[in-house]
């Protein structure tokens, strides 16, 4: 993928060098991505704010609110799996492999639980999609963010396989890196979700 | 001066050879010079194709009772007209044409940091064309380039294909950001400091940044609006508790800092060929390079301007019209530090040279015609009139074109180791800059006397300035036939160049022309900015251009890697 891709073998002996180098350019490319990922939500949430304030009442008539309890359950399942990732990486660095793996796996099944709450969530809410500016925003941005879950546990599936083939070790592991920040990133979108549909 | 330590990068020293297969070198590509080339074929396709459709819209305005076209087939011209000379033209040229080839070479990189993400990038942008364009086959979108809400909600089937496509370009050019931001960050030559950046490097960074943090707001418009056509998803239809205004916002929160994206890289060639043909130092090199950085970030705070009668929050008028005033503080920063560097040097008027200069003229014109729309009174009077047509010529045709073609003439060499005929330069640069004049000047006046952009039919009393337009505007096509022509012929005719035919002293004309697929056989140390001219060259540990093999699929040199 980059210059140096790390499926090539340097020539010369300095190969941990090289891995560094293009795992610091790896990394500020993930971030910037990340970043203009945020813009992406960033602007939905201006939107809803935007018709928030725009409507003469909130929410608009005939819509019922979402359950905050079960969102509230909801969270502190993908907050657990924020966890229970840093664990992951900590064993990576500094425990045992096979402890990082029953982290890794617990993250992927505390993800789809999350997933399946929101589903709960959608089927039962007195609200529509296409019904309501509120609909509009809310099902558009908390759907946004379950897409970017579903393809965190995808993300996290492929590393947990890249590592049983044995693609990384102690020192070179890159793409664990970008697991960790992507799944925490989608966690810290939650919280500013969370406190607009919820608490708000 | 002290010599730069050059930093052990293991990166830099790490080569892959050539691929072998036509395929792999000159389709589906990673080396960023063939993608940058990639590039400028596609964005000249679609330059000609766009270009022909404001040929249309300009023969049916030279009769005011507009027989030539149907309303509704005029109203599809302007809308793709304007989106892809916006979208498919100047955007993938400036970043991924110029920014591709040039960059790179300039920073004494072997490539962009991700080469497969540049090819990516690059293969979005030939489908968001085809699919535009070929949007006219089940009605074209109608509503402008902007495509306000309501009416592009009920616009024809095309409309939705107009977001596809811009969505697919907005990726594009989002990942263009990243991966060049990267590369400028982390990729430089040992010894190249920011402050030794050449000034095109630091015009493609600013532009990086706005490309990747501006487009993904302009994904999230327009994925609304997809939203809303496709299901009735209630963003924009007031009638559902929607807001209008709310695109307004979301569109002009990417718009207006994307006429940075299309400009800051035509800034950043004139500050490269101004200096190298008035053989005399950039004036003002850290005022130039910040004030790209600043317009940058101000562009992010100007947006509204463009709503001054959308019926949004009077307060935030005020504000908007103050900072809009302010970001021509930097602009003029440019422009006099650009006039500064011409004073007392020793200028010598190539075809490159006569499209900066003629680009400072028409720029600064357009941008003082930009100063009049931000003054809110004045807005009230020119908004949605050909003042504003005329306003938007002048600094995308007048800046970017013109800057981008100086480009052209200046970097041709290099791309293709022979020079552009210089005659026909002349005769394509005078014909251009009359002509370009001679279509959009009057276009002021009947703006400020009231016509009205984007209409099939006029008053009769705007007649004849209409007439006069029209004509200019057919000489563009005559001048733009020229350059084409040039250009294809001097692939196989052209003088050869040499590695350095302008002796400048960028780090891109230090190597073989065209450049081989690795670049540089050593990557040099740099110890200075490019632009002291009486110095000797800034640059250490340099293998001489002449000994480089050139040709893109030239071999490495047996014993180096």
């Amino acid at each position: 993928m980059t210059a140096a891709s790390l499926g090539h073998e340097p020539h010369h002996d300095d190969g941990l060098a090289l891995y560094r180098e293009v795992a610091d350019i790896r990394l500020l490319g993930f971030v910037l991505f990340l970043i203009s990922d945020c813009i992406l939500f960033s602007s939905f949430i201006f939107a809803y704010l935007y018709m928030r304030n725009a409507a003469p009442v909130w929410p608009p008539t005939g819509v019922g609110l979402p359950d905050a309890n079960l969102a509230a359950v909801n969270s502190i399942v993908l907050f657990g799996s924020g966890a229970t990732m840093h664990f992951a990486m900590e064993n990576w660095k500094h425990g045992t492999e096979v402890k990082f793996r029953r982290w890794m796996v617990a993250t992927i099944i505390l993800g789809a639980l999350f997933l399946f709450g929101q589903g709960y969530e959608y089927t039962h809410i007195n609200a529509t999609w296409w019904g309501s500016t509120f609909g509009a925003a809310f099902f558009t941005l908390t759907g946004m963010h379950g897409f970017h879950v579903f393809c965190g546990i995808v993300f996290l599936i492929i590393l947990l396989n890249q590592t049983l083939a044995g693609v990384y070790n102690k020192k070179q592991y890159f793409g664990l890196v970008a697991g960790t920040l992507y799944w925490h990133f989608v966690d810290v979108i939650w919280v500013f979700l969370f406190f607009l549909f919820y608490v708000w | 001066m002290a010599v730069a330590a050059p930093q052990h990068s293991a990166l830099a020293e790490h080569v892959h050879h050539a691929p072998k297969s036509f395929i792999n070198r000159y389709i589906f590509t990673l080396d960023h010079k063939i993608i940058g080339l990639q590039y400028m074929i596609t964005g000249s396709l679609f330059f000609i194709i766009s270009g022909l459709l404001a040929e249309l819209i300009r023969v049916q305005l030279m009769n005011s009772d507009g027989r030539f076209l149907s309303p509704e087939h005029f109203n599809e011209l302007y809308s793709v007209h304007g989106s892809s000379m916006v979208w498919l033209v100047i955007i993938p040229l400036a970043t991924g044409g110029f920014g591709n080839f040039v960059m790179p070479l300039m920073i004494g990189a072997r490539d962009v940091a991700f080469p497969w993400l540049n090819a990516l990038s690059f293969w979005m942008f030939p489908p968001a064309g085809l699919i535009l364009f070929s949007s006219f086959l089940v009605g074209a979108p109608d509503a402008g380039w902007t495509e306000y809400p309501p009416v592009s909600l009920q616009g024809p089937p095309g409309t939705s294909m107009w977001c596809v496509a811009i969505f697919l370009i907005g990726i594009s050019s989002t990942l263009t950001g990243i991966n060049f931001l990267v590369t400028m960050l982390k990729m430089r030559a040992p010894g190249m400091t920011f402050t030794r950046m050449p000034l095109f490097v630091w015009a493609q960074l600013a532009t990086a940044v706005l490309n990747m943090v501006a487009t993904t707001a302009l994904a999230a418009a327009l994925l609304a609006l997809f939203l809303e056509r496709t299901f009735g998803i209630p963003f924009y239809d007031p009638s559902h508790g929607g807001s209008p205004v709310m695109w307004q916002h979301m569109f002009w929160f990417y718009s207006h800092p994307a006429v940075y994206i299309m400009i800051l890289p035509a800034f950043g060639v004139i500050s490269e060929v101004l200096p190298t043909f008035a053989r005399k130092p950039i004036f003002g090199y850290k005022m130039i390079a910040f004030s790209s950085i600043a317009i940058a970030l101000l562009g992010f705070m100007v947006w509204a301007h463009h709503m001054f009668t959308s019926g949004m929050t009077p307060w935030l008028v005020l504000p908007f019209m103050i900072l809009t005033f302010i970001i021509a503080i930097p602009t003029g920063i440019k422009i006099f530090s650009w006039v500064a560097t011409l004073w007392g040097g020793n200028i010598r008027y190539s075809s490159a040279m006569l499209f900066a200069m003629g680009f400072i003229a028409t720029f600064t014109f357009g941008g003082v015609t930009g100063i009049f729309l931000a003054a809110v009174p004045a807005d009230f009077q020119e908004h949605g009139t050909y003042f504003v047509v005329a306003h938007i010529h002048y600094v995308l045709f007048g800046g970017s074109v013109l800057g981008l073609l100086s480009g052209a003439y200046y970097w041709y060499p290099k791309m293709t180791g022979r020079l552009l005929n210089e005659f026909w330069g002349h005769v394509h640069f005078w014909v251009t800059f009359v002509a370009f004049n001679v279509t959009f000047l009057p276009m002021h006046w009947i703006g400020l006397l009231g016509m009205p952009r984007r209409v099939p039919v006029y008053d009769p009393q705007f007649t004849d300035w209409n007439r006069v337009a029209s004509i200019g505007s057919f000489f563009l096509v005559l001048g733009m036939a020229i350059f084409f022509i040039n250009v294809i012929w001097s692939i196989k005719h052209g003088k050869k160049a040499g590695p350095n035919p302008w002796n400048a002293r960028t780090l891109e004309w230090m190597t073989s022309s065209p450049p081989p697929y690795y670049n540089f056989v050593k990557v040099p140390g740099v110890l200075h900015a490019p632009y002291e001219f009486d110095q000797p060259l800034p640059y250490v540990g340099l293998e001489p251009a002449e000994n480089v093999v050139s040709g893109y699929k030239a071999p490495m040199p047996a014993g180096s890697h």
